[in-house]
């Protein structure tokens, strides 16, 4: 299903980051890393007046070639940058949508647990876990 | 039209093109130099109207390009300049017959042109024409300038008719219809008379006179123009046609609301056009009374003109929303056609720079992603190259820098693609070194110093090694070596094992032929790349300064020898180091690396005092825990001494190590005095060196102890030699002795010397040898054996009245009657429970030399370990009773444990001898 998450620190380096085409893993970090300048615009477009109630999900960052790259960012401003293969076009927001927040869930596991630093790459079987999950959800 | 102008904004609609072009041979040094100074005259006021002529000069332009004059007019190369060198009169026919060659090639469409003939003088032309201007040289040219204004105007009387003429055969005569170049073909035999032709030629038309109108400094009409024109072609579904008028709909807005300008040039050309909005109204009145098809310009020749223009320009004016929806639209129109790709990739442009100007980055970023998709013919290699450069620069401009670098990284890439015969390795260099804000990467090592890595280290890496590549091919090693080492450097957390080797690997592979050094290196591009060094090969053991002096551990570890006392009170451990004398700092370092690292030329760094440095070179295996390092040094003169770092050359890069610069070290370096030159003293001693060492409980330093083993009573004689193995003469001794661990009662002098025999000696040259003596006695109590008590209360017999301990007690005075035994008989005796042990710090103080003269004086310690066995044991006690009954006999069997002869006495003076092991009653 998704082809790429990855977790962004809020001063945007990677906490996580897995992909299935693993032999060409530097492109998805290139791609997600490009991401983050879409990401890091619709953040201070949306002002700070909403900050209380505003979406998490930021939708489609920006539809490449083979790809979607969806975005979603939390309070703390901590990054899910999601890839999904563009031919998949059964794939609609709501279930982008309740694949983050699955992600979000996850990921606030991770930081529950009191051996883990915030900052620190994530290295949780859990996690690891919930994400092949999601990557292998049959399209 | 195949090549696009990627640098095309919007304002460029307003300007007029004018070609300049080198004939014959010119240097091209002296092109420039003359084609900078017409470019300066870019903006002319057209004399008795307030309009302003904005003209775009380009030295090369594809005459395709020129074909889609029609179209956008802006397209159409009105002007030619032409510069050439003519050297002799000979050549100018010549020279004049070139130039109307080149006239040709642009000749459909050229209003007017210029030839300037350099090294003639004017006497060659037959007649003066107005066309040809003649320069002795190049640098004699002053009225260049005034000849391009001519010519401008000469354009402008031009441009200014074909408008007129455009503008007003409205309706009568057949309008032609203009086309672009592939279209020609669809119009073969089309029904000339049909309605839907003729709108589609007078939109067209209509079209076309508005790009005039805006050329002509006529904002106002051409606005109204573009609108009538969009009108006329939607309803002929004349889509590219439809598109070209909206975007020169765009385009005039764009020009009224932002006189700042959208190209980003800020300069002299801008910087005037910023009054244009106040004078507008009055500029463009001209205009609008001339072409009469406003309803509002209609009445506006009369008092009411103003308020009418403003009307006027309010409807037909787009606001800044509507500019993009616009442009949006005359976009998916141009996608319509595949031969209008360069039209469409140049309206993208145009769309983004005014969406940079309004700050609008998420819209302007769609726009770019279109482009990026927008599929020409097959792109040369530059051509990519220059379009990805351009993509990126847009994307800057919109404030996405990951993207922007992304583009540029990937123009780098172009540049040195395989397919290019000619790598530009210097060019792929630039770019790449561009891309390093992008990445948020510095190559200043200090910003990653300074707390925790930030930034996507998986391509920040594949940066770098690109960095180092290029570097490398560019011919220029230091530089890998340095971009290799700030590889090493920066990114360890980062690297995997496999990876740590091969950088290192190459890393050792380049500095064989150029080793790191500590220098900058500066590039051609004005970067100075400040040096690298590996603070992390091998990693310091963070400590800080407080606990380095207390511990005395790490850095503030100094030889005994080394050290001194000046009476000082001092709370931390205090310490000087002699001028002349070997220094040591000791360090904990450990290697993160999977293999042995080995770190050559290791020593200190210093300030203050001239120090001397005595290399070190370690080896430490792979992934080490803490391994101490001592660095040694010699202080050459008196005076402060800071050490703040050390030295290393790891994998042929010299690195000097700050220590303020380590992190997670809070010191910038730790300061000792350096004191004029003392003697030093070796000690040996006659008897062996202890594996004791003494518990440091006073705080002195032990440098050597040494250990004996005696039995109770005994004396031994202690040889002390001293030895001055300094370079000064030794002057003055004095000598203590401290008692440790004295929990056991001592009876008489333990230590007793005599210092006049030694000071006799004095001054000890160095080199020279004196003894002192020492006489080790030692008497202890061994009373209180509990089994003997034991045996004595087995008796059953009363001894009442006599403390139970006191028959022990001085009843044995062993008196050794034979030599100093040899120690190396001690451990004889197994039962080490009678064993008791008195140790003693014998402290030498002393000095000379000039140290002397300043009250200086060092310190030496002697640990003595003394082992005190009893001499005599009583095997037995028992009573016997004696003749009365207020006495008894007490036996006592006596065992001799050493292996003299001895003799008890007791206070009858009955002597008694005893034998070696033997038992006597």
């Amino acid at each position: 299903m998704a082809v790429c998450v990855a977790v962004i620190a809020k001063e945007n380096y990677p906490l996580y980051i897995r992909s299935i085409p693993t032999e060409n893993e530097l492109k998805f970090h290139y791609t997600v890393h490009t991401s983050l300048d879409v990401v890091d615009e619709k953040i201070s477009a949306m002002g700070k007046a909403l900050v209380d109630q505003r979406e998490l999900y930021l939708g489609l960052l920006y539809p490449t070639e083979d790809y979607k790259v969806y975005g979603y960012v939390t309070n703390s401003k901590v990054k899910f940058v999601m890839v999904v293969d563009s031919s998949n076009t059964a794939l609609r927001d709501n279930e982008i949508r309740s694949m983050f927040r699955k992600l979000h869930n996850s990921y606030t596991d991770v930081m529950c647990n009191p051996f883990y630093n915030p900052g620190d790459c994530i290295h949780s079987r859990a996690f690891d876990n919930m994400v092949t999950s999601m990557m292998m959800q049959v399209c | 039209m195949s090549v696009p102008d990627y640098m095309q904004c919007a304002e460029d609609h307003q300007t007029l093109l004018v070609v300049v072009q080198p004939v014959g041979i010119v240097p091209e040094e002296n092109f420039f130099r003359i084609y900078k100074r017409i470019s300066t005259v870019s903006q002319i006021n057209v004399r008795d109207s307030q309009r302003v002529l904005y003209i775009r000069y380009r030295h090369h332009y594809p005459p395709e390009n020129n074909e889609w004059g029609d179209f956008q007019t802006h397209r159409k190369v009105v002007g030619l300049i032409i510069i050439t060198d003519c050297s002799s009169a000979k050549d100018w026919p010549q020279t004049f017959e070139k130039f109307h060659l080149q006239k040709e090639i642009y000749g459909s469409t050229l209003y007017d042109s210029r030839l300037f003939v350099f090294g003639l003088q004017e006497e060659v032309a037959e007649q003066p024409r107005t066309d040809v201007a003649f320069y002795p040289s190049y640098d004699e040219c002053e009225t260049v300038e005034k000849r391009i204004e001519d010519f401008i105007e000469s354009l402008f009387i031009v441009l200014e008719s074909k408008r007129l003429d455009r503008a007003t055969d409205k309706s009568g005569d057949k309008i032609p219809l203009l086309c672009v170049p592939f279209e020609k073909k669809d119009f073969v035999g089309l029904d000339t008379d049909s309605r839907h032709y003729k709108k589609r030629c007078q939109g067209r038309m209509r079209k076309h006179v508005g790009d005039l109108c805006l050329q002509a400094g006529m904002l106002q009409d051409s606005l109204v123009h573009y609108h009538m024109a969009v009108e006329l072609l939607r309803s002929v579904n004349d889509f590219l046609w439809l598109g070209a008028a909206l975007e020169g709909l765009c385009s005039a807005s764009v020009i009224y609301h932002y006189p700042g300008g959208t190209g980003g040039k800020a300069g002299a050309r801008r910087a005037q056009g910023s009054s244009l909005p106040t004078e507008a109204s009055n500029r463009h009145r001209p205009g609008a009374q001339e072409v009469l098809i406003d309803p509002g310009a209609l009445t506006s020749n009369g008092i009411n003109a103003d308020t009418s223009a403003e009307i006027g320009r309010a409807k037909n004016c787009l606001g800044p929303e509507d500019i993009i929806d616009k442009y949006k639209e005359a976009i998916s129109y141009y996608s319509k056609y595949k031969n209008a790709g360069v039209i469409e990739l140049e309206a993208c442009v145009k769309a983004v720079r005014v969406l940079a100007i309004q700050k609008r980055s998420m819209e302007a970023s769609e726009f770019l992603q279109n482009a990026v998709y927008i599929n020409l013919r097959q792109l040369s290699e530059e051509e990519k190259i220059q379009r990805y450069s351009i993509l990126s620069e847009l994307y800057e401009r919109i404030g996405f820098h990951r993207k922007s670098a992304f583009f540029k990284r990937v123009a780098a890439m172009q540049c040195v693609a395989p397919s290019i015969s000619e790598p530009g390795w210097r060019a792929c260099y630039k770019l790449l070194l561009e891309t390093l804000p992008g990445y948020s990467l510095s190559l200043d090592p200090k910003d990653f110093s300074k707390g925790t890595h930030k930034g996507w280290a998986a391509v920040q890496m594949r940066l770098l090694h690109e960095l180092v590549y290029a570097s490398r091919r560019m011919g220029n090693p230091a530089l890998s070596v340095r971009h290799l080492s700030f590889l090493l450097q920066t990114m360890l957390d980062f690297l995997s094992d496999q990876e740590k080797k091969d950088v290192t690997q190459s890393l050792e592979n380049y500095t064989s032929k150029c080793p790191g050094t500590m220098q900058f290196i500066t590039l051609p591009e004005g970067l100075r790349l400040p040096p690298v060094p590996f603070t992390k090969l091998p990693i310091l053991f963070p400590l800080d300064a407080a606990s380095l002096f207390s511990q005395g551990e790490f850095l503030t570890h100094c030889k005994p020898n080394a050290q001194i006392n000046r009476f000082i009170n001092c709370k931390d451990r205090y310490f000087q180091w002699v001028q002349g004398d070997v220094c040591e700092v000791q360090l904990m370092v450990y290697n993160p690396m999977p293999f042995e690292l080995r770190v050559e030329n290791m020593g200190l760094l210093t300030a203050g005092v001239e120090f001397e440095s005595l290399p070190a070179a370690l080896s430490l295996p792979a992934e080490s825990g803490l391994y101490p390092v001592t660095l040694v040094g010699v202080p050459q003169t008196t005076g402060q001494i800071t050490i703040n770092g050390y030295h290393t050359s790891v994998f042929g890069v010299f690195s000097d190590c700050l220590l303020d610069n380590l992190p997670g070290l809070k010191t910038n370096g730790c300061a000792v005095e350096v004191i004029p030159a003392l003697p030093r003293l070796q000690i040996s001693t006659s008897l062996p060196r202890s594996a004791h060492t003494l518990q440091p409980s006073s705080g002195d330093d032990i440098s050597t102890s040494v250990s004996v083993q005696l039995y109770n009573g005994e004396t031994q004689q202690l040889v002390i030699k001293l030895e001055n193995i300094g370079t000064e003469p030794l002057e003055k001794l004095e000598v203590t002795a401290k008692t440790v661990n004295s929990k056991e009662k001592l009876y008489g002098e333990f230590l007793s010397w005599k210092l006049e025999d030694t000071l006799s000696q004095f001054p000890l040259k160095p080199g020279k040898i004196a003894t002192f003596n020492v006489n080790i006695k030692v008497k202890l109590d061994f009373s209180c054996q509990e089994n003997l008590l034991q045996d004595l209360s087995d008796d059953g017999i009363s001894i009442s009245g006599l403390p139970l301990s006191s028959p022990f007690r001085q009843i044995v005075k062993p008196r050794v009657d034979s030599k100093p035994i040899n120690a190396t008989e001690s451990g004889k005796v197994g039962d080490f429970s009678h064993v008791k042990t008195l140790e003693a710090i014998l402290n030498f103080k002393y000095s000379g030399g000039p140290g002397h003269a300043d009250g200086y004086y060092r310190n030496l310690s002697l640990g003595l370990h003394v082992e005190v066995e009893p001499s005599v044991f009583f095997t037995h006690v028992s009573t016997l009773p004696a003749t009365s009954t207020r006495q008894c006999h007490l036996l006592l069997d006596v065992f001799n444990s050493t292996e003299h002869e001895l003799t008890v006495s007791a206070k009858n003076n009955e002597d008694l001898v005893l034998h070696a092991g033997e038992c006597q009653r």
